[in-house]
């Protein structure tokens, strides 16, 4: 009995210094703005959000603490463009984290960072499309902004990707060149998935055209695993293509690093995907096909403060509803290249065309192909027209033609370039 | 030589007052708030800060309160429904923990019909429909579990669970696959993902100011009410109390059994299924994530309350609250996520069920109870 009493004795004293406490502690930051709104306002008129507390809203697929992959991809962006433009993340980043493909879900995570003021709102998943569409419409007063989607408004609603097929023909150049050096025509690729995607067959696509205009006879063994992310699957993949076709090296587009560790330990090489994975497998790894995101976050954050509380300015301060930038504007580049294992100049015939590539020359799916002469260091690149032609026979770009439209690459690209061989 | 004993006896104890339960109840929950106020302070955030926005789901002080008080009912009404629904299973000692699938299966065929008549049929009678079409595929799905066990006395138990993978990758079947006949998906996008239902399949709702008052909430009081009485009151509820107490008693008294078994397992099935279709429709579109892990959430609900109707009101309320709360409080922190909110409610939880072990049995250290012998 005396257990008891002791017990509730605790338990009253617990509760009494909760309650004292509940009154006289500072609020958060979260909720330190009360804000004028009554039960009674309108959703079309809530207060006017002040620039010197303005506010960034997140929704990420996992956990705001990852240490690597897609969402720490993002946060790491949102955040280093955040203290770029002097905000601390710490006080003015939203985030709503681990939010499944749900609308429903979706919606509630945008009603919570609207609820505590957010001014912009990123949401990092393709699946959030239809909701922050929605979303966009029921809040006018905040900025939208979605990745990897191709839904937007003329107001306060645009979706963001990037040129990162222009990272990938760089690696595909390194990759090329170690082949061209091990003699070993076969390169492999283990992929998230790739003619059902845009964004995958036409990174596999740029990827194998940079390796055959280092080495004309290479080839691209693709191994797709049907999910964006899975470690046992990666790996299984990059060893079957080691074992199937004794790929020399190993490139991926998928989220761990696991096929440069497995490139590394059977003794082949590699180029990795979203971050520099020469420190995960030193003695493999070439070059990564890297995002640099805080430069679309800061772009956007900024905008968006521009707008000085009139969210409707956003599309109009961003210069158009879908922004997809790449080399030009450093959003997207290859890693640093590692030199203890990449071919012999492979750095300055990359940095070559990554020069090209910037001043706008010329782009990776058109009818002119690239072949480089190294003397003494000197990178000179030759332009050769060719067709660019799928792997079925057809041709995409006769020879000498223009570039294919942007949406083909964002967008309904379908198929594989000759030289791709999916196994 | 003498027997080894373990070292503690667990023995149960004489029954405990309700005066006494409350205590437990009220000590547990301290004790777990406590637990998780030293997990926050070793994460850099201020518990009693963090706990009030916690409680109060940072509505004080929000731009748009109601918006946080729809999608309050939106988690609630689902979880309240289930957990009712498995309730009335397990009084009858049939273990359904098909909750997910059955919910799945409800969601998927609301969706069906959203799909279907969403474009023909008027507001009200496209919802009506949805939820018919909800509660039978659901109480199908559970049915056929139940017409095995009576017929051949197969494990409820696995049954159950491994339907529930069965309905997930049913739907997610729908979700990924994208041909011609596939009406599910959005046929404008290039990847697949599930197309949102005609205006028409929207749950009505009652507008009271800016806020929506979703039907669905009032539907689950009258729910509730109806199975408390069903329960309490009716033959057919004693009949479900005395299968659960033993079959054999209640073949003694007459009863069918096998016929009380399969009713009352469509009922609990459909219940679910219908809760499905409330969230389908409220939602107004499928997702492979619809459940919101109801189906496991309400067997601990049910447990919590030990299957006392006001009880699972008050044990989903209050596990509403902290999934919601969680959500609002760790929005405005680095260092929480989602991760260590689900954290925080397991370890809720996990002390509140030990409470409740330690209100029924007791531990007896060894040699006491020896010196007692």
């Amino acid at each position: 009995m005396k257990k008891i009493l002791a017990l509730a004795l605790a338990a009253a004293m617990s509760l009494s210094l909760v309650a004292c406490g509940g009154g006289n502690t500072s609020t958060p930051a979260a909720s330190s703005k009360p804000g004028a709104s009554g039960s009674g306002a309108d959703v079309s008129t809530p207060p006017p959000a002040d620039s010197g507390e303005f506010k960034v809203g997140a929704i990420y697929i996992n956990s705001q603490n990852d240490t690597a992959g897609y969402t720490f991809q993002h946060h790491n962006g949102i955040t280093t463009a955040m203290k770029d433009l002097g905000m601390d993340p710490a006080t003015d980043l939203l985030i709503v984290d681990t939010v499944a493909e749900n609308y429903d879900d979706v919606c509630k995570a945008i009603d919570t960072l609207a609820n505590q003021g957010a001014n912009i709102i990123f949401g990092i998943s393709f699946g959030y499309i239809d909701a922050m569409n929605d979303k966009a419409a029921e809040y006018p007063d905040i900025c939208f902004s979605h990745g990897t989607g191709y839904m937007a408004n003329d107001t306060n609603f645009n979706n963001y990707f990037g040129r990162i097929y222009q990272a990938r023909y760089l690696a595909g150049i390194a990759a090329g060149l170690k082949s061209a050096e091990l003699g070993n025509n076969s390169i492999g690729y283990v992929a998230a998935y790739n003619t059902e995607y845009a964004e995958t067959c036409s990174g596999i696509n740029a990827f194998a055209l940079g390796a055959q205009s280092a080495n004309p006879d290479a080839t691209v063994y693709v191994k797709k695993i049907n999910t964006w992310g899975d470690e046992n699957l990666e790996r299984q993949a990059a060893q079957a293509l080691v074992d199937t076709y004794n790929c020399g090296v190993i490139s991926q587009h998928c989220d761990s690093a696991q096929p440069q560790l497995v490139a590394q330990e059977n003794n082949v090489f590699g180029c990795g995907y979203n971050s520099d994975m020469t420190e995960q497998a030193p003695n493999a790894h070439l070059t990564a096909a890297i995002w640099h995101w805080n430069v679309y976050y800061q772009t956007a954050i900024q905008a968006a403060m521009d707008c000085a509380g009139d969210a409707s300015k956003f599309v109009e301060k961003m210069g158009g509803n879908a922004y997809y930038a790449g080399l030009a504007e450093g959003f997207v580049d290859a890693s640093p290249v590692n030199e203890a294992v990449a071919a012999p100049d492979t750095a300055a015939v990359m940095d070559a065309v990554r020069r090209l590539i910037k001043s706008g020359d010329w782009d990776v799916f058109t009818g002119v192909k690239l072949s480089y002469t190294v003397v003494d260091g000197k990178v000179e690149i030759i332009k050769t027209d060719a067709d660019l032609a799928d792997n079925q026979g057809n041709v995409i770009v006769a020879a000498g033609g223009p570039s294919v439209d942007d949406g083909v690459i964002k967008g309904s690209m379908n198929y594989n370039v000759a030289g791709v061989q999916e196994g | 030589m003498k027997k080894r004993q373990p070292l503690f006896h667990v023995v149960k104890r004489e029954q405990a007052g309700p005066s006494r339960q409350i205590l437990a109840y009220v000590a547990a929950v301290v004790l777990a708030l406590s637990v998780g106020a030293v997990l926050l302070t070793v994460q850099g955030v201020e518990p009693v800060t963090f706990y009030r926005q916690l409680l109060t789901m940072g509505i004080p002080g929000s731009r748009y309160p109601w918006r946080s008080v729809e999608n309050f009912i939106k988690l609630f009404v689902p979880l309240l429904i289930t957990s009712m629904a498995l309730a009335l299973a397990f009084k009858m000692r049939f273990w359904n923990i098909g909750g997910e699938g059955q919910f799945i299966m409800g969601a998927f065929w609301a969706g069906f019909a959203a799909m279907k008549l969403g474009e023909i049929l008027p507001q009200p009678l496209m919802v009506l429909v949805m939820t018919l079409c909800g509660a039978l595929g659901g109480g199908l799905y559970g049915v056929f579990v139940a017409a095995l066990k009576v017929r051949f006395d197969t494990n409820e138990t696995l049954l159950t669970l491994m339907l529930n993978y069965v309905a997930l990758y049913f739907l997610q079947y729908f979700a990924e696959t994208k041909t011609e006949w596939n009406f599910f998906l959005d046929a404008n996008s290039a990847r697949p993902k599930f197309a949102k239902f005609p205006e028409n399949s929207q749950m009505l709702t009652i507008p009271i100011g800016p806020f929506q008052l979703n039907l669905s909430l009032l539907a689950a009081a009258v729910i509730c009410v109806l199975l408390y009485i069903y329960l309490n009151y009716t033959k057919r509820g004693y009949e479900i109390a005395v299968v659960g107490d033993s079959p054999n008693t209640a073949r003694y008294a007459g009863m069918r059994v096998g016929k009380i078994v399969i009713r009352t397992i469509f009922l609990s099935a459909a219940l679910i299924g219908l809760a499905g279709a409330f969230q389908v429709s409220s939602a107004g579109v499928l997702s492979t994530s619809i459940t919101n892990d109801v189906g496991w959430t309400g067997v601990v609900v049910a447990w919590l309350a030990k299957l006392n109707t006001v009880g699972i009101v008050a044990a989903s309320l209050l596990i509403t609250v902290l999934q919601f709360g969680c959500q609002a409080a760790s929005t405005a922190y680095p260092s929480i996520d989602a991760n260590f909110a689900n954290l925080l409610q397991g370890v809720i939880l996990f002390i509140v069920l030990a409470a409740d072990f330690f209100t029924r049995f007791k531990l007896v250290p060894r040699s006491r109870k020896e010196a007692v012998k």
